[in-house]
């Protein structure tokens, strides 16, 4: 990413054994094994759900009505005879890709942002200002009115919770972009000609990657909560995607006589904020003990 | 439950309409007792309550308390005086003649006089988006203060049938009000409750008026009109948008009352001996609305081929409705039902088919849009089972479920891009023909319709019924052959009564005079 | 300090102003009429129209943001198209239920999410620990409405201890507004609760592990008096500033909520008024939520001042 020669010559060890180093001390962290591995399975079980069902998420057999867990079904099925098991496998690239999707783009606009606002000292003031008062608003009501002006899509939402989280991923760059611009090596380039847009993203960039990487792992965590919620209004992708937070909005009105509609999907978002979270939880402790940013 | 048919589905309701008579047969037995608060869990609450703008049913369950229309509907939908003390209409059938009930009291405590009433109506033909029943008036005339009368310019044969609507209803007002914007009336009316406190998206409450006076000349409620006595001080609406919470405020006792269950739902309350699950019928008629200046579907042929594909008795059951079958756009029974005759275009059930009539159209896989939203359950339901069922037709289908504003707008503008959706219409099969105008040029988007023109030129010249029942065969068969509009059932209305809540009667809406509570 | 609060109000003012024209623009964009909805489907194109022109709806939508700032300027926020009243009215109804329901809710995470933090802390890496710490990763991992759902089956459906939906006002009868609000609260709570225990602990471990604490650790200073007098003051000074955080995070979370237990809120008012395109409504409502987040976040600031002397502001 870095290359040597503008890198100050200090005692450091070459990159390849410091990555290695750092792998060793994530693994020993218990959180983040368990988190990984959480993640891991949902992730496999997304990609791989053709394998693991051979059914189609949205094939109806309204014969199977309210079809309860059994060998056929394993989770049950819906209102139409859709295969529980089948929608939340399905559901989970949908809900994953959103929670991913968000977090990418609020952690590239974030970045941004908040690498422009430490670097043009004169934007700054005027860049922090909008940033907080875009942070006075509860991020589900902004999410809530973007995408309800975008329209009934999957990208609607997922550009919907980026722009609701940018401004706290603008935040944590700032702040630690701040600190690298005081760094010799940085002021050298500076004197060495180097032009603002290298400076930034040869030597900032990298020095945020990781509070930028453990706010990420967060965001998925809440934007995978926020979809359901979106869903559950009646704003999230639109039916009959699969979405974890559909199946659950679609379910709502059978909770007790067909649990299984709504419970299977309501287990695996959880899962998935909890992997999220612990996977968080462990990069902190590691990349960033001293970042006190969290879910 | 889990593998129900229609078979089971007709048991079911069977079996809810025996439970329904059981306990409430022997309460007219008993005398009423008076008092107490009946508490009913609604759906959602009114937005307003100007009689000329109402259009939605929360809107139109609480005015039909509130206030009092010269004619209105009996329990057999019929045209009744209510204000009215009778009326005549004129051998050439164009003026009406309304002799008004004497000593009838305004909630504010005036009296009601003609002026009242011409004021009223004249506010209407101004702000209600019913006005075009009014457009032909040539005068209204105010004898004396206890004598209205109107004037039409051309022979209208369906106008008293036109003024008992209770979408738009002519409900009478003060003449204060009579220069009021729309929606920004003071809530007074002459009916046997008045509006008492009122928290919007919370709770509305209805208090006996202790002034009314109930017409004498029945011996008890009959749909709108009757003898309409006030059993209980007061009804409090409280706005329950979940219908779990709805079933949950019945099992609780937290509801005396309650409405719009899916039936599902509606279930989970047989069994429970403190409260009674009920199916009412006639309620609305669901239907597919084609849009028929919109490609593909701009073509008869494949308008008809996404009839023939449909398959009602599964659409019904995954809409998770109480509905019934039922071919036609009026009920059976009524003056307008035309037998089978226009019977052959419902439920075919026949992809095959469906597929040949496309290859005639000349259809190349051309996208066909279903739209639908996420507001109402049944019509996305509905659609996305739809969808199915024209994939195995050999249709190119894409489903666009948006919010019901858009949904709404769309099939009102016919823009959007959409082929087909999905609606129901709840007065106008119970209204008849001159209602149902409107709505079958205006969804479908009907275009230089020759036929129907002239089938409703004939029908509002025709002073002898049997003339205009041939008027409206005609207008029927060519919607339903035509598939500007596919008919899929007449859909139930699926509420829930407390045992001790006595004096219940079946209607399109929950009329609660009559009523009171056994404890 | 009262210039330092002006100057951060009229810095908030711009930009909220910005925030208005977006979510003015953004709803208009919107497909969908609310004319139409007005009207009701059985109503005729002219008489849709005409309801246009009645509310204004049919000039061009930069002139009806030029009339919508104007009026705002003199205070109006303009009246709703659906309920028949101003917006500042709508607001004022709802605004009761919903701060009942975010301060009772608040009421609850505060005492419960430090506690755990606290508990945490000083046992930490044992049982009771990882015990906690792991209760408060669920609480900020499961979805609140589903939680809710299944609350609302267990609590008033099966057991019939507390109502299922509905609000009573606190002016009515405070034990039946308690029992109308203790179920969405608690609910509520449970994200903010998990929120607050992991920042409460990773706080008190900070001061637990600097080296005056161990000095004095040392030094024979009993572990009680340690936690009592620095930790935890220094984990209180934490708490103050995320509380604004934590109240962003009740009063967007009880947008969801409100709709389960039908609650008649600010929330609800929101998705609503977004719903049938109620456009003054939700252009309002935006508003003065961003309003009243930058005054809570000034009033955290001068708490803050307050309570840790070494921030001045000047």
């Amino acid at each position: 990413m870095t290359d040597a020669t503008t890198l100050p010559a200090a005692a450091m060890p070459p990159r390849s054994a410091r990555r290695r180093i750092l792998m060793r001390r994530l693994w020993r962290h218990r959180s983040f094994r368990v988190g990984a591995g959480i993640v891991a399975v949902i992730v496999l079980m997304a990609v791989a759900a053709p394998l693991l069902s051979g059914g189609q998420p949205n094939a109806m057999s309204l014969r199977n009505r309210f079809a309860p867990p059994s060998a056929d079904f394993i989770f049950g099925a819906d209102n139409f005879g859709r295969d529980i098991f089948t929608r939340v496998l399905y559901g989970a690239r949908i809900s994953l890709w959103i929670g991913f999707a968000s977090a990418m783009l609020a952690a590239a606009g974030g970045a941004l942002v908040g690498m422009a606002s430490a670097w043009f000292r004169k934007l700054d003031g005027i860049i922090m200002r909008i940033m907080d008062a875009l942070l006075a608003f509860p991020a589900i009501l902004l999410a809530i009115g973007i995408n309800a002006a975008l329209g009934p899509q999957v990208s609607s939402v997922i550009i919907a919770l980026a722009s609701a989280y940018v401004p706290r991923m603008a935040r944590i760059v700032r702040a630690a972009a701040l600190v690298v611009r005081e760094l010799d090596y940085v002021d050298a380039a500076r004197v060495s000609g180097a032009g603002a847009g290298r400076i930034i993203f040869r030597h900032i960039l990298p020095n945020v990657m990781a509070p930028l990487l453990v706010s990420v792992t967060f965001v998925f965590a809440y934007a995978i909560l926020a979809e359901a919620a979106l869903s559950f209004l009646g704003i999230g992708p639109p039916p009959p995607h699969p979405s974890w937070g559909n199946i659950i909005a679609e379910g709502r009105d059978y909770s007790v006589e067909a649990w299984w509609i709504m419970l299977f999907p309501g287990l695996a978002i959880s899962l998935a904020a909890l992997g999220m979270n612990l996977l968080g939880d462990g990069l902190r402790d590691v990349l960033d003990p001293r970042l006190k940013i969290e879910a | 439950m889990k593998h129900f048919t229609p078979g089971r589905t007709a048991a079911l309701l069977l079996s809810a309409a025996l439970l329904t008579t059981a306990p409430l047969a022997p309460a007219f037995a008993q005398d009423p007792k008076m008092g107490g608060t009946i508490l009913y869990a609604n759906n959602s609450g009114p937005g307003q309550l100007d009689p000329q703008m109402a259009a939605s049913l929360v809107e139109l369950e609480v005015i039909a308390h509130v206030f009092e229309p010269l004619i209105s509907m009996d329990a057999n939908y019929d045209a009744k005086p209510m204000l009215a003390e009778s009326y005549e209409i004129s051998d050439d059938g164009k003026t009406f003649t309304f002799p008004l009930r004497k000593g009838v009291k305004f909630h504010d405590g005036q009296e009601m006089t003609s002026a009242d009433v011409k004021a009223t109506f004249e506010r209407y033909a101004e702000v209600s988006p019913g006005k075009a029943t009014l457009a032909d008036v040539k005068e209204y005339r105010t004898p004396d203060d206890y004598t209205f009368v109107i004037e039409l310019n051309n022979l209208n044969a369906v106008f008293i049938d036109q003024l008992k609507t209770p979408v738009y209803p002519f409900s009478i007002m003060p003449a204060s009000q009579r220069n009021k914007p729309a929606r920004e009336i003071d809530v007074v009316g002459t009916g046997p409750f008045k509006l008492g406190e009122w928290v919007k998206d919370s709770h509305l409450v209805i208090e006996k008026n202790p002034d009314y006076t109930p017409r004498d000349d029945a011996d008890g409620p009959d749909g709108y009109v009757g003898k309409k006595e006030v059993y209980v001080d007061a009804v409090r609406y409280n706005f329950l948008p979940e219908a779990n919470a709805r079933v949950a405020a019945m099992q609780t006792g937290e509801a005396d009352i309650t409405t719009a269950l899916p039936l599902d739902l509606a279930k989970r309350l047989e069994g429970n001996d403190k409260v009674t699950p009920v199916t009412v019928f006639p309620y609305c008629q669901q239907y597919l609305i084609v849009h028929s200046s919109q490609a593909p579907t701009d073509n008869r042929q494949v308008r008809q081929a996404i009839r023939e594909a449909v398959n009602v008795e599964d659409l019904i059951l995954a809409s998770g409705e109480a509905a019934r079958e039922n071919f036609s756009m009026v009920y059976p029974g009524g003056a307008f039902f035309v037998g089978d005759d226009n019977a052959g275009w419902y439920n075919q059930n026949d992809p095959a088919k469906a597929a040949e009539t496309l290859k005639a159209a000349g259809y190349n896989g051309e996208e066909i849009v279903l739209q639908s939203n996420t507001n109402y359950s049944y019509m996305r339901d509905s659609i996305l089972v739809l969808a199915e069922q024209l994939k195995a037709a050999g249709m190119n289908v894409k489903v666009d479920i948006t919010d019901w504003t858009t949904n709404a707008s769309n099939m009102q503008s016919g823009d959007g891009g959409w082929n087909v959706s999905t609606t129901s219409f709840c007065s106008n099969p119970i209204l008849g023909p001159q209602q149902w105008q409107t709505m079958i040029y205006n969804f479908p988007h009907v275009e230089n319709n020759k036929v129907l023109d002239d089938a409703y030129a004939k029908f509002y010249a025709s002073l002898d019924l049997s003339d205009r029942v041939a008027a409206w065969k005609d207008i029927e068969a060519e919607v339903l052959d035509g598939a500007y509009m596919i008919k899929v059932s007449d859909r139930g209305s699926n509420r829930a009564i407390a045992n001790d809540l006595k004096g219940f009667r079946e209607f399109n809406i929950n009329l609660f005079w009559g009523m009171w509570l056994d404890r | 300090m009262l210039k330092l609060i002006a100057f951060r109000i009229a810095q908030a003012i711009p930009v909220m102003l910005v925030v208005a024209v977006l979510t003015f623009l953004l709803m208009h964009l919107l497909p969908g009429d609310p004319a139409t909805i007005i009207a009701g489907d059985q109503a005729d194109q002219a008489s849709i129209d005409q309801i246009r022109r009645d509310l204004g709806l049919d000039r061009p939508v930069p002139v009806q943001l030029w009339h919508w700032i104007v009026n705002l300027a003199q205070g109006d926020f303009g009246r709703s198209l659906m309920l028949n009243q101003a917006v500042a009215d709508a607001v004022k109804e709802r605004l009761p239920v919903t701060l009942s329901l975010a301060m009772l809710a608040f009421a609850i995470t505060l005492p419960f999410g430090i506690a755990f933090g606290v508990i945490a802390a000083v046992w930490r890496d044992t049982w009771v620990d990882s015990a906690v710490m792991i209760l408060a990763l669920v609480g900020v991992s499961v979805p609140n409405f589903w939680i809710a759902i299944l609350s609302v089956i267990l609590f008033s459906v099966t057991l019939g201890w507390l109502p299922s939906a509905g609000y009573v006002p606190l002016h009515d009868s405070f034990s039946g507004w308690l029992a109308s609000l203790i179920q969405p609260a608690v609910v509520l709570a449970l994200f903010q609760i998990g929120y607050l225990a992991r920042m409460t602990r990773s706080a008190m471990l900070d001061v637990l592990d600097q080296d005056y604490i161990r000095t004095a650790r040392a030094k024979g200073v009993a572990v009680n008096t340690i936690i009592v007098k620095h930790a935890f003051r220094n984990t209180l000074m934490q708490v103050v500033t995320v509380a604004g955080y934590i109240l962003s995070l009740l009063i967007g979370g009880s947008v969801v909520i409100e709709q389960i237990f039908a609650l008649p809120g600010i929330g609800r008012l929101l998705v609503q008024a977004i719903m049938a395109r109620d456009y003054p409504v939700v252009q309002g409502t935006m508003l003065l939520l961003g309003f009243a987040f930058v005054f809570i976040n000034i009033l955290i600031d001068l708490i803050y001042a307050y309570v840790d002397p070494r921030v001045r502001y000047d």
